[in-house]
């Protein structure tokens, strides 16, 4: 092992994290080496400062949060109680919930109710009277867009607004309608945080239009949460050639350290041995002449180079 | 009562069980949670959410990896979304939140140390600065995956059981997140 390989290990070493026989290599070199003795010192040095960041936590704290989880789980008992309750009343009544006649009356009886309400709710005038708004209980701030108002002359406002009506889906995540707008959602850069559930789901499903919505993420989303999520999707088209493409691009053109750290571990993984590609080689030196200032993309670089017996000239 | 057994009694309904399972756990996911967000509100929702998510889904558990592993994996799981929905609010804050309100962490830092001599409390809090700059950087499995290993002592096998990852991926990620670590920490160390 040489010093370089050691002191890269240095921190796996203090937590444990290497095979015993990596750990006798390591050993024998600091007993020979006191530079890199110097450099343990170090490691245990900012590992220590680092524990004295752990938060005591406060003593009510715990205690709070098991009365609040017997609570709720109190609170979802019951619910479930009344549920049981709901459901076996009409067996209690003598009918069965099952039996078809039931069920065609209990769907006419809430047909008729739902029609009897909208016609008192249409009734012009009957809630305009009880709170001199008329029709607004259907606008929701955060789903709306109000085009145009009108004041008119008794003091009455006209708005006329666009409503955004929330609906469910649910279906399995290959399904075509599902699908579409999970891609649609992967893409969508006004939501990080749902871009990140998106590619979640997507990451475990096969297919080209997967792929390409995923690599447009990887090259040109603007955060880089999103940015790594998806290029940890794209694993499974890792023999893709569009795939190396892009990731490619992504090794050569991203500015964040830990995005490049993710291409490069893609394109040449950690436990396997890399054959030698002209067009990787020339990738990776291009990569080692800009790259100034992340010590880790620098050392993989150089290290699958040297793996490739690629002879490079810029070290 | 051993695991297993207490896991089959919490299944069919003993609230008792169920109680005694939660309390072999809750103080670590607690500590956890409180560690990685810095905040008391936010580790009590993971605490909430995690917990009910294992008394909701218990039946359906079958027992295919160990019930920790089940557990690590939600909290891994809330932890990680709290993270980067934080991260794109941009509220990594210089501040921790407690019961008594907002607390600046220097501020932490100089009251609990005030019997050191001056030079050295202000390195300590400038050391304490960048490692908190250190850590707002690190990506959020990063993050993770360091609160797991670094304060919570668990092993890469079984962090990467948590996160979905291979021990070889949560290996890495460790590695960036030392490699970060210590050369922001250069200079002090």
């Amino acid at each position: 092992m040489t010093c370089q390989q050691v002191q890269l290990k240095l921190s796996l070493y203090l937590y444990g994290e290497l095979d015993f026989a990596q750990e006798e290599e390591l050993e024998r070199h600091l007993e020979q080496c006191a530079w890199c003795e110097r450099a343990l010192a170090r490691e245990k040095t900012w590992h220590t400062s680092v524990n004295a960041e752990s938060l005591d936590m406060p003593l009510d704290l715990l205690a709070g949060c098991r009365e609040d989880l017997r609570n709720a789980v109190r609170l979802r008992n019951s619910a479930g109680k009344w549920k049981r309750i709901l459901e076996s009343w009409p067996e209690r009544l003598g009918f069965s919930a099952s039996s078809w006649s039931f069920r065609i009356a209990m769907a006419s009886f809430l047909v008729f109710i739902g029609f009897s309400l909208g016609q008192f709710v249409r009734a012009p005038g009957r809630f305009a009277s009880l709170t001199g708004v008329s029709e607004m209980g259907l606008l929701n701030p955060y789903t709306s867009r109000i085009r145009d108002i009108q004041a008119g002359g008794d003091g009455q406002v006209r708005i006329i607004f666009d409503q955004v009506r929330e609906r469910q889906l649910v279906g399995q995540a290959d399904s075509a309608e599902v699908r579409k707008l999970l891609l649609s959602a992967a893409k969508d850069a006004a939501d990080p945080g749902l871009q990140v559930d998106s590619v979640n789901i997507l990451k475990d499903q096969d297919g080209d239009d997967v792929r390409d919505v995923l690599l447009d993420v990887v090259r040109h989303d603007a955060n880089a949460g999103v940015r790594l999520k998806a290029l940890e999707a794209l694993r499974r088209y890792s023999d893709d050639s569009a795939t190396r493409q892009g990731v490619v691009f992504v090794l050569e053109h991203d500015d964040n350290p830990g995005v490049r750290s993710q291409a490069i571990d893609m394109l040449a993984p950690l436990s396997g041995r890399v054959g030698f590609s002209p067009e990787l080689a020339n990738t990776l030196e291009e990569v080692i002449r800009s790259e100034q200032n992340d010590d880790y993309v620098h050392m993989r670089c150089l290290q699958v180079l040297q793996e490739m017996g690629a002879v490079s000239n810029v070290y | 009562m051993e695991e297993a057994a207490l896991i089959r009694s919490a299944q069919r309904g003993d609230a008792e069980a169920f109680e005694q399972l939660v309390r072999s756990y809750d103080a670590n996911v607690l500590r956890m949670a409180f560690n990685l967000l810095r905040s008391e509100e936010d580790a009590r929702d993971v605490y909430q959410e995690a917990f009910l998510r294992v008394y909701r889904n218990l039946p359906s558990f079958r027992f295919d990896c160990s019930f920790s592993t089940w557990l690590y994996r939600i909290v891994a799981n809330l932890c990680l979304d709290q993270i980067r929905k934080r991260k794109v609010r941009k509220e990594e804050a210089a501040s921790i939140t407690t019961a008594e309100g907002e607390l600046d962490r220097f501020q932490l830092l100089a009251e609990g140390r005030a019997d050191v001599d001056p030079q050295r409390q202000l390195m300590s809090a400038e050391v304490n600065n960048r490692i908190q700059e250190v850590l707002a950087q690190l990506t959020a499995r990063e993050r993770l995956v360091f609160e797991m290993r670094h304060f919570g002592g668990m092993r890469l096998r079984a962090i990467g059981e948590a996160i979905g990852v291979t021990e070889e991926a949560a290996k890495n990620c460790l590695f960036r997140a030392t490699q970060k670590m210590r050369s922001a920490l250069g200079d002090f160390v």
